[in-house]
């Protein structure tokens, strides 16, 4: 019987599973493609909600999904430290004078690139504080206490700002200019094309700055084997430090993004937002950067389309079962696991 | 069940009130020639944040008592007065000390409240077995009384077959849903709409009953729900809802459930200026802010009627105003409690003529109990009443509101529910537009 299993698990897992796999792939790009003919305009309008929706769920995945990698701990409080993100904005921007919407101006965009700048430093510190406190010392300790030290972050962080700002949605001023583009069927606002302009810059820097640099090559190693680069003379503590630092600022950059683009944040947004980001780190395979920013995508744009084409009462049924597909054929995730060697 | 009404008088600086509410109970002396001292007892949020909700209210139980001139059939007439909120906040635990409070307070009679329906379902099995009566001003729950699919507890294990001890002289969500749908068809002439819900019983049941009605006015409707924890973007929705023909949208939900942040999201799909309906989970200073720069075309229903538009309340509320001249002492609920507290009072009378004893105090209080459940086409100030064996008043009026552009000095008198103070819609308030009578 056990024989049995393990051979039909290695049979899905193999070619069968790939082919499996594709034939899904492909139905589902069909049916894309046949939305697209019935009506182009409608398709695209859903595509562009999907992307920029998947973008920000994309820069959260990349903070969960590099601190999973380097030290395989699933950091539940990383969906709070986006949403700190844009609560420690609302401030700053306030005392730059945008406590109300305001018309998008050369004032404004310097004051984003500042703001955004700050509020960057201030979270990544945050996470960095976090790591220091209730991570590190956890570090040698039973896997199961780290995960629950960090389960108790997110509470703290979220109660933090329950009483900070109180259980209201608070109004994230609307600074980006509201142009529209129509070129033919396809048509998109000036917001949209920031969201997915933004997130792909940062991706990019991060895929560049860990491919390019020293730290960023101290940061794989010990992705690899953190014993071998301690040997090696790599500062096992300061890379880590680092890790939760660029994770965090991203993360708090991606709360300024959903802040200009939403224009609506609650305290308790970084729960369920953290839930789908994490899902969409395992999604694209955990540990993997390109990874997570594709199962943000997958997620938007599956989310968007379901609710455009069938019902929004169950979208995350149909996420959740995909996901559950993918995993069943694909246990490492679209592009692949990349976690510490054992 | 959204019941709260604390958002309707909101806003408004409570602390002056509260000190006035620390009077409240008044003490029973005798006055000569008096046969003894009968009570009725209130059970309401009176302090902090809750004030604004509950002294209002109470006012209009003491107008009452003071228009009987204090007695009733040479009985001195007492209001006993009790606060259930704990930290600014209705508590149904405090409610249920208060009331068992009451029953061992031997004159009272009767009582007025609770405000909140979730005070009301935990004093009802403690009131019931006493026998006293209680009339909320308030509580538009409808399983307090009625045994509906979309409730999570039910009226008759409040009671446990004893009799019905319990009215209420407002209207019940339930009606909510249905008088949307007309005032949507007939009214603004919207022939096909979208319908959203946020997955909660609140929700999706009103969101059900405005379907309903829609579809036997004749109307189309399409239909989703989105999940309120993981849903932060309604475009796909909205666009949906435009290609499929609807020229508004409906929401079953309440603001904290994200039921305002759709509207927010249709100017940009060029479709701001739709109308957007709701019960009154939508009809709170919140959801006006969260619609943003979108508010204006928000309308909203509550169970009940609004006095200020009621021609025959009018004479009732200036002399009110005479005798509590403080600009905050009226509010939402004043004349329902007004209403509530006469009628209790005419049931006081009636059983003390047919010769009950109130030194018996029991008794008594299961005469009252009887006298009030046969209340028959009482004329009040909002309507006639009538109760029925539920304990649901007659005058099931429903109240129509959007949101309207108003005078700074307007929104200084503090009854209109407006966004937040200070910020871009503070002047942005849900004004009176209609109402609608399901009574027979």
């Amino acid at each position: 019987m056990p024989d049995a299993v393990i051979r039909l698990r290695n049979t899905f897992a193999g070619d069968l599973g790939t082919a499996l796999f594709s034939v899904l792939g492909l139905a589902g790009f069909a049916y894309v493609v046949y939305q697209a003919v019935l009506s182009p305009r409608a398709l695209f309008a859903t595509m562009v909600v999907g992307v920029t929706d998947g973008a920000i769920y994309a820069l959260i995945a990349l903070g969960y999904t590099m601190v999973y990698g380097i030290i395989e701990l699933i950091n539940f409080a990383h969906g709070d430290i986006f949403t700190l993100g844009a609560f420690v904005a609302l401030p700053l921007l306030a005392a730059f004078g945008f406590k109300h919407d305001a018309k998008f101006s050369a004032t404004v965009a310097v004051v984003l690139v500042i703001v955004t700048v700050i509020v960057m430093i201030i979270i990544g510190g945050v996470n960095v504080a976090i790591e220091r406190i209730a991570y590190r010392p956890l570090r040698n300790a039973p896997r199961l206490a780290p995960l629950i030290t960090a389960i108790g972050m997110s509470f703290i962080v979220e109660g933090a700002m329950y009483l900070w700002r109180g259980p209201v949605s608070l109004r994230f001023p609307d600074l980006l200019p509201q142009h529209i583009y129509r070129f033919g069927p396809v048509e998109f606002g000036f917001k949209d094309a920031f969201v997915v302009v933004a997130a792909l810059l940062l991706v990019i820097s991060l895929s560049l700055f860990i491919g390019r640099t020293k730290l960023g090559k101290a940061m794989r190693a010990t992705a690899q084997d953190r014993d071998a680069s301690y040997l090696m003379g790599i500062d096992i503590n300061r890379t880590i430090a680092a890790t939760f630092f660029i994770g965090a600022a991203l993360a708090a950059a991606g709360g300024m993004i959903y802040g200009l683009f939403i224009n609506t944040v609650r305290f308790d947004l970084g729960f369920s937002a953290g839930l789908v980001a994490f899902t969409a780190a395992v999604f694209g395979g955990i540990g993997n950067i390109e990874g997570a920013a594709l199962g943000g995508l997958l997620i938007g744009i599956i989310r968007a389309m379901n609710e455009r084409y069938f019902s929004g009462s169950w979208s995350d049924v149909v996420i959740f079962s995909i996901l559950i597909m993918v995993l069943v054929f694909r246990p490492t995730g679209l592009l692949g696991m990349r976690v510490p060697e054992k | 069940m959204r019941t709260d009404r604390f958002g309707r008088v909101a806003a408004v600086a409570a602390f002056g009130v509260v000190a006035m509410a620390c009077g409240g109970s008044s003490g029973g002396t005798t006055t000569s020639g008096s046969k003894g001292t009968i009570s009725i007892g209130v059970d309401l949020p009176e302090s902090g944040a809750a004030a604004s909700s509950g002294i209002p209210t109470l006012n209009g139980v003491k107008f009452a008592v003071q228009k009987a001139g204090g007695s009733v059939d040479g009985w001195t007439l007492t209001v006993e007065n009790r606060d259930d909120a704990v930290g600014g906040t209705y508590n149904a635990d405090k409610g249920v000390q208060n009331v068992t409070d009451l029953i061992n307070t031997k004159t009272v009679v009767a009582m007025v409240g609770p405000f909140n329906s979730a005070v009301g379902k935990a004093e009802i099995p403690v009131t019931n077995p006493a026998g006293l009566t209680m009339i909320s001003p308030s509580n538009t729950n409808p399983c307090l009384t009625k045994d509906l699919p979309t409730c999570s507890f039910h009226p008759q294990d409040l009671r446990k077959g004893q009799p019905n001890n319990y009215f209420r002289v407002v209207a019940t969500d339930d009606l909510q849903g249905p008088a949307m749908a007309d005032y949507a068809y007939n009214t603004l002439g919207v022939k096909t709409i979208g319908i959203l819900d946020e997955k909660t019983v609140y929700g999706a049941g009103i969101a059900d009953a405005f379907q309903a009605q829609f579809k036997k006015d004749g109307g189309t409707a399409l239909r989703d729900s989105y999940d309120p924890k993981t849903t932060n973007t309604w475009k796909s929705y909205l666009n949906k809802f435009k290609d499929g023909g609807a020229t508004a949208i409906y929401v079953g939900g309440t603001d904290d459930q994200k039921a305002c942040q759709p509207r927010a999201e249709m100017k940009a799909l060029g479709i701001g200026a739709w109308p957007y309906l709701g019960g009154d989970g939508i009809e709170t200073g919140q959801c006006i802010d969260d619609a943003a720069e979108s508010a204006l075309g928000v309308s909203a229903t509550t169970a009940g009627a609004d006095a200020g538009q009621i021609p025959a309340a009018a004479a009732t509320i200036t002399d009110f105003k005479k005798a509590f001249p403080d600009p905050n002492a009226y509010g939402a609920y004043t004349m329902s409690a007004y209403d509530a507290a006469n009628i209790e009072i005419q049931a006081i009378d009636r059983a003390l003529k047919a010769g009950k004893d109130p030194s018996k105090i029991n008794d008594f209080r299961a005469a009252v109990r009887d006298e009030v459940a046969k209340t028959s086409n009482y004329a009040g100030v909002l309507g006639s009443t009538t109760f029925d064996k539920n304990g649901d008043t007659s005058a099931k009026i429903i109240s129509v509101y959007a949101v309207k552009q108003e005078t700074a000095d307007r929104v200084k008198v503090g009854d209109l529910t407006c966004g937040k103070a200070g910020g871009s819609n503070a002047n942005l308030c849900f004004d009176w537009v209609k109402q609608f009578n399901f009574g027979g």
